[in-house]
């Protein structure tokens, strides 16, 4: 900032005075413009696309000539701020600079729509590449926006592949030719593995000797090819003629067998035999021609192979443990040899030494069959003298025991005859046992039921006599029965004279109370009555109940007779009907009004029907005149508010008299009740 | 003053019979309405007899203003009385 501050002015100030003074205001805009382009180039290109569109507007005679005038310009803003730092020392070339714009003094706002259509596009597509090159660029630094520019930006993907793989060969050069050379010449040529790779094989495995496959090696296998027919064609007719000679001999098996397995083993080692001195021979050759390609090893394994069927061939037919003895030394001292690479040198005693273990197994087995036909010989012989001392055996056995079986029938008749005579003699025995038994049980029921007869005769008279017995007792039992009911009738006489007694008393007490009731003109207490009658009464519970039921201010002041009672009921009366049109909440007015209009109205008699006051009131009346208290007291119980306040004390009244009559009523219900119970 | 004057005027009827004879119950209320309607009215004539000579030159208008006032509150009283008599009958009921 400070520096580009300080060079401006020095521009300013180091411009000559003598510049045109017609270019100067433009002169300084320009110079504006480089100033701001100094500033935000790093930012902002903004100041680039202005002195783009400036040169563009210079040249209106040609529309498609805006290409060049970027690069002019271009050049102008690249260079001022490169130069910057130079210039402030040396005025002179500063001013060189400013002489490219001059032409943009007056720009002309004329602007066509296709002009300005084609400075948009330009602008676009400038502002296009700067951002597509911008997130090239920073693509490679941010891995997220690498991976998101690779992605959306259409070209993105290859353009940052391209420059990478450039930065990459930039880096590495050899690395990176030698990559794709090996990719051309992995593309062209056809893999070969050089002769010499890999493991080689070993002497000791002959076996796999035809699985070379180098070139050299071929020549060798096709040698050992021959040496194999060879064998073959050797090992083949010997068979054939050991099977003839099987078809021929069919007398002495084992014999023959063991004939068999010795020409086995003959023809076995004589191809073996053969077979080395046919592979010998190509050998020799082979050795001859490739004595500098490891010759020995190839070789001796063609001298293996013939030694290698002996085993086989000896095992299942030479029966004989001694000759397998032998043949096993002899291989065992043959692939020694082998081993050592010394064939040559004892090849020949090996084939005496074979020739005499072959020898050595005929001579054995011509032995053995001698031995054996003798054997046979004697085994006959025998056989023959053992079947006549058998059959002579057989004769004199059977003959013995005929003469036995003779015998032992003899004995087994006798034996049978004499058993039957003693079971004879036994059941005889048995059956008069059993007569006797019988005739003693018989003898015995008798006696028996004699017995029984005996003891029913005692029993019977037994049960008479004491029939006779009972009977008497009996009468004498209810005799006394009669007598102890006699008694009690007598005291239930007494106990019956003695409730009457009571019952007549309770209603003597009841009538007094009753009488005290109704003579009295005015209200008189009625306890000592009363008590008269609890005592009379004895704890009988319902007189009890009664009295108990009647309140104590009853019998303790007395109660008012009927006819106080209707002259209270007029005094009520009245003031009842003072209060009969009384409202629910009732003040002075209402009450005054009440009081007045109640003078002014009718009065009814009779039952008359009706919920009002007035209504209620005659029909109490004549309840009362009638004498009915319990219906009087009923009606006036209906009425409520004031009216049944006024009459409470009234009702009271009513209520006690009530109730004592209730009681006096249930207490001669009793009195009668016991008189009847008694009866 | 109000208190001591209904309590001699009233009480010889009540207390001659222990409690109060049902029947009777209202007439006694109406009694006593009287009896204080009487004494309240006459205590505000005396009043407003006093304020006229004393106050406004013995104008009648304070005077029947006062027996005003004293009736005025004997009514309410014995409205309020029979109300809660009357509210005390709708409990029991």
């Amino acid at each position: 900032m400070l520096r580009t501050s300080i060079r401006s002015v020095r521009a300013l100030g180091s411009r000559p005075v003598a510049a045109v003074s017609g270019r100067q205001w433009q002169a300084s805009a320009a110079r504006r413009a480089v100033v701001s382009g100094q500033r935000f180039y790093a930012d902002d290109k903004k100041p680039l696309v202005d002195e783009a569109k400036l040169p563009a507007a210079e040249t209106l005679t040609a529309p498609t000539t805006p290409p060049p005038p970027p690069p002019q310009t271009a050049p102008a803003a690249t260079i001022t701020p490169e130069q910057a730092p130079l210039t402030p020392p040396a005025p002179g070339p500063a001013v060189v600079p400013p002489p490219p714009p001059p032409a943009p003094p007056v720009v002309p706002k004329k602007k066509g729509f296709f002009r300005r259509l084609r400075n948009f596009l330009l602008k676009l597509v400038l502002l296009g590449v700067l951002g597509f090159g911008g997130g090239v660029w920073y693509s490679r630094i941010n891995d997220n926006f690498h991976d998101f520019f690779t992605q959306y930006v259409p070209y993105g993907e290859e353009a940052v592949l391209y420059l990478e793989e450039l930065d990459f060969r930039k880096r590495f050069p050899n690395v990176a030719n030698r990559v794709t050379g090996r990719r051309a010449e992995t593309a062209s040529e056809q893999v070969n593995i050089p002769a010499q790779s890999g493991a080689s094989w070993r002497v000791a495995d002959g076996d796999h000797a035809g699985r070379q496959s180098s070139g050299v090696a071929q020549k060798v296998v096709a040698a050992k090819d021959t040496v194999k027919e060879t064998i073959n064609d050797i090992v083949k007719p010997e068979p054939a003629t050991v099977t003839k000679a099987k078809k021929d001999t069919t007398a002495l098996p084992k014999v023959e067998a063991t004939d068999a397995t010795l020409e086995k083993a003959k023809g076995a080692v004589a191809p073996a035999e053969k077979t080395k001195e046919a592979a010998v021979i190509p050998t020799a050759a082979t050795s001859s021609k490739t004595k500098e390609f490891t010759a020995p090893d190839v070789n001796e394994p063609s001298v293996w192979p013939p030694a290698s069927p002996i085993d086989p061939l000896s095992v299942p037919h030479a029966d004989d443990p001694i000759v397998q003895q032998l043949v096993h030394m002899l291989n065992d001292i043959i692939t020694v040899i082998n081993y050592d690479g010394a064939a040559d040198k004892y090849s020949q005693t090996i084939w005496k030494a074979k020739d005499e273990v072959s020898r050595v197994g005929e001579r054995i087995l011509s032995i053995k069959s001698v031995a054996e036909e003798e054997a046979a010989k004697q085994v006959k012989a025998r056989i023959d003298s053992f079947d006549k001392h058998a059959n002579d055996l057989v004769s004199r056995l059977e003959a013995i025991m005929l003469a036995q079986e003779q015998q032992w029938r003899q004995e087994f008749e006798a034996e049978v005859e004499r058993l039957k005579h003693s079971y004879d003699d036994k059941i005889k025995l048995i059956q008069e046992r059993e007569k006797k038994l019988s005739e003693q049980k018989l003898h015995n029921k008798l006696l028996e039921q004699a017995v029984e007869l005996q003891r029913q005769f005692s029993q019977d008279i037994k049960k008479h006599v004491e029939e006779e017995r009972d009977g008497r007792l009996g009468r004498l039992e209810s005799l006394s029965k009669a007598v102890s009911e006699l008694e009690k009738l007598t005291t239930g006489l007494n106990e019956v004279v003695d409730t009457n007694l009571r019952t007549q008393q309770l209603h003597v007490a009841v009538e007094a109370v009753r009488a005290s009731l109704e003579d009295a003109h005015h209200p008189r207490p009625f306890i000592k009555e009363l008590v008269a009658l609890k005592e009379i009464a004895a704890d009988d519970p319902v007189v009890d109940a009664a009295i108990a039921s009647i309140h104590p201010s009853a019998y303790q002041r007395g109660i008012s007779t009927s006819a106080e009672l209707i002259d209270r009921f007029r005094r009520v009366a009245a003031e009842v009907r003072k209060a009969s049109l009384l409202p629910e909440d009732a003040g002075v007015a209402s009450h005054a009004s009440s009081y007045l209009l109640s003078k002014v109205m009718f009065k009814k008699q009779g039952l008359a029907a009706g919920d009002d006051v007035e209504s209620i009131l005659t029909r109490t009346q004549t309840f009362l005149e009638e004498g009915d208290l319990d219906n009087a007291a009923r009606e006036m119980n209906t009425l409520g508010g004031w009216a049944k306040t006024l009459s409470r004390d009234w009702l009271g009244e009513v209520r006690k008299v009530l109730e004592v009559q209730q009681a006096l009523d249930v207490i001669t219900t009793e009195a009668r009740l016991q008189s009847l119970k008694v009866e | 003053m109000a208190d001591t004057a209904p309590a001699t005027t009233t009480a010889p009827p009540t207390r001659a019979v222990s409690r109060p004879v049902s029947e009777a119950l209202l007439n006694e209320k109406w009694d006593r309405c009287f009896s204080n309607l009487i004494i309240k009215s006459s205590l505000g004539l005396g009043f407003g007899v006093v304020f006229s000579v004393l106050l406004f030159k013995r104008r009648a208008w304070p005077a029947f203003v006062g027996v005003g006032f004293g009736a005025g509150r004997a009514y309410e009283e014995c409205n309020s009385s029979l109300k809660q008599a009357a509210k005390e009958i709708r409990k029991q009921a």
